[in-house]
């Protein structure tokens, strides 16, 4: 048998968990086996000594006044117990009960005035946000005019890359589109598809 | 009357104690105060954390008395109330890291078998129960309460186990892993003589 085996068979034995059976197979081993035996000596002193460790002996009188102790302190917990928790405890129950009803209450009444309310509903768009800046410029005459300004200059850039802006009246006649009509719109529309290929 | 209460057994008591009866409670702590107090001592190494200890243990396991179904004796419910107990206490102590282990306090009125040794003998015995001491407090938590309840307190694998919720087996093999570990912490003193 493996030592560790009965080093754990050793252990079981010292505390007499160990069954008769095994008991012999151990003592076979120990009389051939100097290391387990030395082991087993050890153990045993150990074990021996720990028990010895205990042997502590305390004054009598400590351990009645240790149960006086303890008997004056569950009468004390039997009184209290008898005199029941003071009023406000009692009603524990009932104030968490209201506490409760007023939170279920106000969380009502707060979902249903939320409910009636219309939600503004903001959904991003470029239109949108476009419409706000011409609603922000528009208030403002002096803005207004400045932001024309530069919408104009940098449609004549654009127009002046592309050829437009070798006509002699180009800077005086500003194209805007709001001032073409269906028929010249038209023919941009053609000369654009033209450009790009379309 | 205590004359009365020390013919009945636990169980007996048990009920008396749980329909009020104080006297009857009295007798069981008294019946169980020693071996639960020296079982928290020694764990914890301190008489007054281990006075502290028993008298908590006593008053919660009268607290809770009723929830008590008497499935398992008395005995080991209050073993497995004073184990909780004084492991919390040492997981909480472990935490603080600030009150010191005192491995010497003879505050109370304790005297030590050794004492009736001679000199010599005294102080030989004196250093390997110092260091067997030191060997058993560095054991880990739970072979070390395995080991306290077996051999300290001369319980058997299965009251161990029944105390501790686990299996025989795990008590068997926490006793022998212990033994081991003691043995190789002390085996220079162990030669030496």
């Amino acid at each position: 048998m493996r030592h560790k085996k009965i080093e754990k068979l050793l252990s079981n034995n010292i505390d007499g968990e160990l069954p008769e059976k095994k008991k012999k197979v151990l003592e076979t081993h120990l009389r051939k086996c100097s290391s387990c035996s030395s082991y087993a000596e050890n153990i045993q002193r150990i074990h021996n000594e720990a028990k010895s460790l205990e042997k502590l002996e305390v004054s009598p009188v400590h351990w009645e006044e240790f149960t006086s102790r303890i008997k004056t302190e569950i009468s004390f917990a039997k009184k209290e117990k008898l005199e029941g928790a003071p009023p406000f405890l009692r009603w524990k129950w009932a104030w968490a009960g209201a506490a409760l009803l007023f939170v279920i209450v106000v969380g009502l009444f707060l979902y249903i005035i939320q409910s009636k309310t219309p939600q503004e509903v903001y959904v991003f768009s470029f239109e949108n946000s476009l419409a706000k800046i011409y609603q922000e410029i528009g208030s403002d005459q002096e803005l207004e005019e400045l932001f024309n300004s530069v919408v104009l200059a940098s449609i004549g850039e654009t127009l002046e890359d592309s050829g437009w802006g070798d006509r002699p009246d180009f800077y005086e006649n500003l194209i805007l589109w709001e001032s073409l009509t269906e028929e010249e719109m038209r023919f941009l529309e053609s000369e654009i598809k033209k450009d790009t290929k379309l | 009357m205590n004359g009365n209460m020390a013919d009945f057994a636990d169980d007996h008591l048990v009920r008396q104690a749980k329909q009020g009866d104080i006297d009857a409670f009295a007798e069981l702590v008294r019946r169980f105060q020693e071996k639960i107090y020296h079982t928290i001592h020694s764990l914890t190494r301190n008489q007054q954390d281990a006075y502290d200890l028993a008298q908590e243990t006593f008053m919660h396991a009268y607290k809770s008395l009723s929830n008590f179904k008497q499935r398992s004796t008395f005995y080991t419910w209050i073993y497995r109330i004073a184990v909780n107990l004084t492991l919390n206490f040492l997981k909480r102590r472990k935490r603080d890291e600030k009150r010191e282990v005192q491995l010497e306090d003879y505050s109370l009125d304790v005297k030590s078998a050794a004492s009736a040794l001679s000199p010599e003998g005294y102080s030989m015995k004196k250093e390997l129960s110092e260091k067997l001491n030191e060997a058993i407090d560095s054991l880990p938590l739970a072979y070390r309460v395995s080991f306290v309840l077996v051999v300290s307190q001369g319980l058997t694998h299965t009251q161990a186990a029944n105390v501790l919720r686990c299996s025989e087996n795990t008590i068997s093999w926490r006793m022998h892993k212990a033994r081991k570990m003691l043995q190789q912490k002390l085996r220079p003193y162990l030669e030496g003589e």
